[in-house]
């Protein structure tokens, strides 16, 4: 992936494209790979430039920094290294930035789940409370019971 | 029976928690230093100590902590410690619908809220491909650029409060609060606004809103320019703001500083004319822009916007055309598969909102970038070798809201 660095290198420094200022830098996950994007805005094109390092593996996402180019995308990685795990190779200071420091997950990782009902999609279907349960039955033979309790049989 | 020494102590033993040390609010981190940055900061030369300003400070705009490494008076070094008001609020919006995106980003920028709810909404928007009613593009500009004012008044108030004077901050809430209660009369709210939909906007104009709206117009500029005579060229202000903190093009561009601390450097980087979006390309205003790139021409360049948002304002009141304020949308709504990246200029510099759809009702990504996280940082490249107390000028002057640097 050293590429990322030299294709940020030359769209920053090339006299026609001069893309100089960074907008953003963000992790994502998609589920089955991670990427960095980066949005850049340039004078000359007066646009944005969306550029996206795709295909980092899930077990060890690792990135070139981009600190040697904008000083300020440090704090970014920070955070996307804190919310992914994504490694900036070249960051000198890739610390967790908003958990505590000994925390040991990925919050925005997909595989991360939240675990309150309160996640399910209203769209999915019913709402949850709009979707309770009748009453448990509270006669009938134990079988019934754990059935209207919603155990599988 | 047993000695005090073996006694084992319950936990509701308030003594227990009064020996035990507050390793957290330990300048030195209890743990061996994880990054080379570390290690050279909680490294201590001869004569250098370490002390803690936060989290709870109030020059710190919010629960902000900074292990300050200081050689008498001067500042050799800081290191600002992020994350007291975490709410994972990417997190939270990954998990709701598209309608619900917009009260969870409004609490982020808390001080101009109408702007982070309406970057999520217009990154709907792009996904959506719906076209918004030009009256309601015309109301969430006036909207805006209210919103605007009343947070640099509060935040030129804020500035000399931060560098000891109480008045000016009086002042500036005098006309946060005529604006506040204007806005309160259009949403129904004072603070957390909650007003933009995807489609369009919550409420017609009404007639509390605009006879609020008059009454304020005739005297907001007189009033705004009276009121800051009081720091404008009083001595003290400006002989502890001027040349503090000078930041040159260069490095503001490196630091991806934005908005009045990139423009006070004289980059006239302005979203709203960068990449025009709503009704602006149709409204005539310019992008003030200073050559110093210190404090006080951060603090002369929010009275130059709020003098060019007042412009605004003026010709939308003259412009606002008939017609519907939402456009015809399903209630549900599942945009395309895609990515959008939408940006505006909120009162702390380009606000942006990078959303991803997979098709669903909710997002599949939606990363929110807060100027004020990237602005604070470069709080480390400016405070070192000025004195402690003016590290708050300077850090005043970047103009951080703590709820969107945390998110």
């Amino acid at each position: 992936m050293a590429d990322v660095a030299d294709v940020m290198r030359t769209i920053h420094d090339d006299p026609a494209l001069r893309f100089e200022l960074l907008a953003d830098l963000c992790g994502v996950d998609t589920g089955t790979a991670m990427e960095v994007v980066y949005h850049l805005w340039s004078a000359g094109t007066r646009d944005w430039l969306r550029v996206v390092a795709s295909g980092l593996s899930r077990e060890d996402p690792r990135a070139p920094s981009v600190t040697f180019l904008w000083r300020g995308a440090e704090w970014a990685e920070r955070e996307a290294y804190d919310m992914f795990g994504i490694v900036f190779e070249g960051n000198r200071d890739l610390r967790r930035i908003y958990m505590p420091p000994d925390y040991r997950s990925f919050p925005l990782r997909k595989d991360f789940l939240l675990p309150d009902d309160a996640s399910r999609s209203p769209g999915e279907g019913v709402r949850p409370m709009e979707a309770a349960p009748e009453p448990a039955v509270l006669t009938g033979t134990p079988a019934d019971l754990r059935h209207a309790r919603g155990a599988t049989p | 029976m047993t000695s005090p020494e073996t006694r084992i102590r319950s936990l509701d033993d308030p003594s227990l928690f009064v020996d035990t040390p507050a390793t957290i609010y330990d300048a030195i981190p209890p743990y061996p230093p994880r990054t080379e940055r570390e290690a050279e900061f909680y490294t201590l030369r001869e004569g250098e100590m370490l002390i803690n300003i936060g989290p709870q400070h109030p020059s710190t705009h919010g629960v902000l902590r900074v292990v300050l490494k200081i050689d008498g008076e001067r500042i050799v070094d800081l290191d600002p410690v992020l994350g007291y008001l975490h709410r994972g609020v990417e997190k939270i919006c990954e998990n709701s619908d598209w309608h619900m995106v917009i009260s969870h980003c409004d609490p982020l920028e808390y001080i101009a809220s109408m702007f982070s709810e309406y970057v999520p909404v217009l990154a709907a928007e792009k996904l959506l491909d719906v076209t918004v009613p030009r009256r309601a593009d015309y109301i969430r500009v006036l909207a805006c650029e209210l919103n605007r004012i009343s947070s640099h008044a509060l935040f030129m108030g804020w500035l000399a409060l931060d560098l000891g004077g109480i008045t000016p901050i009086l002042y500036g809430f005098l006309e946060r609060d005529e604006i506040v209660e204007m806005l309160a009369a259009l949403t129904g709210q004072r603070l957390l606004f909650n007003y933009m939909r995807i489609g369009g906007v919550n409420g017609d104009l009404n007639h509390e809103f605009m006879s609020r709206l008059g009454d304020w117009m005739s005297h907001a500029l007189r009033h705004i320019e009276d009121s800051m005579t009081l720091i404008n060229s009083n001595e003290i202000f400006v002989g502890r703001t001027r040349g503090l903190g000078r930041i040159d093009r260069q490095t503001a561009l490196r630091m991806c500083l934005s908005g009045p601390p990139l423009r006070a450097t004289g980059i006239p980087y302005d979203v709203r004319r960068a990449h025009p979006y709503s009704v602006y390309p149709e409204l005539e205003f310019e992008i003030p822009t200073r050559e110093e790139g210190d404090s006080y021409a951060r603090y002369l360049l929010h009275l130059d916007e709020i003098k060019q948002s007042i412009h605004i304002i003026d010709q939308v009141l003259h412009r606002i055309p008939d017609g519907p304020i939402m456009a015809k949308l399903p209630r549900l709504l599942r945009p395309r598969p895609g990515r959008a990246w939408a940006a505006i200029e909120s009162p702390r510099g380009q606000y942006g909102v990078y959303a991803m759809s997979d098709g669903t009702d909710q997002p599949f990504r939606l990363r929110i970038h807060d100027p004020s996280f990237f602005n604070l940082q470069s709080v480390g490249l400016l405070s070192p070798g000025h004195l402690i107390a003016d590290i708050m000028a300077i850090m005043a002057s970047l103009d951080p809201i703590m709820g969107g640097v945390d998110k």
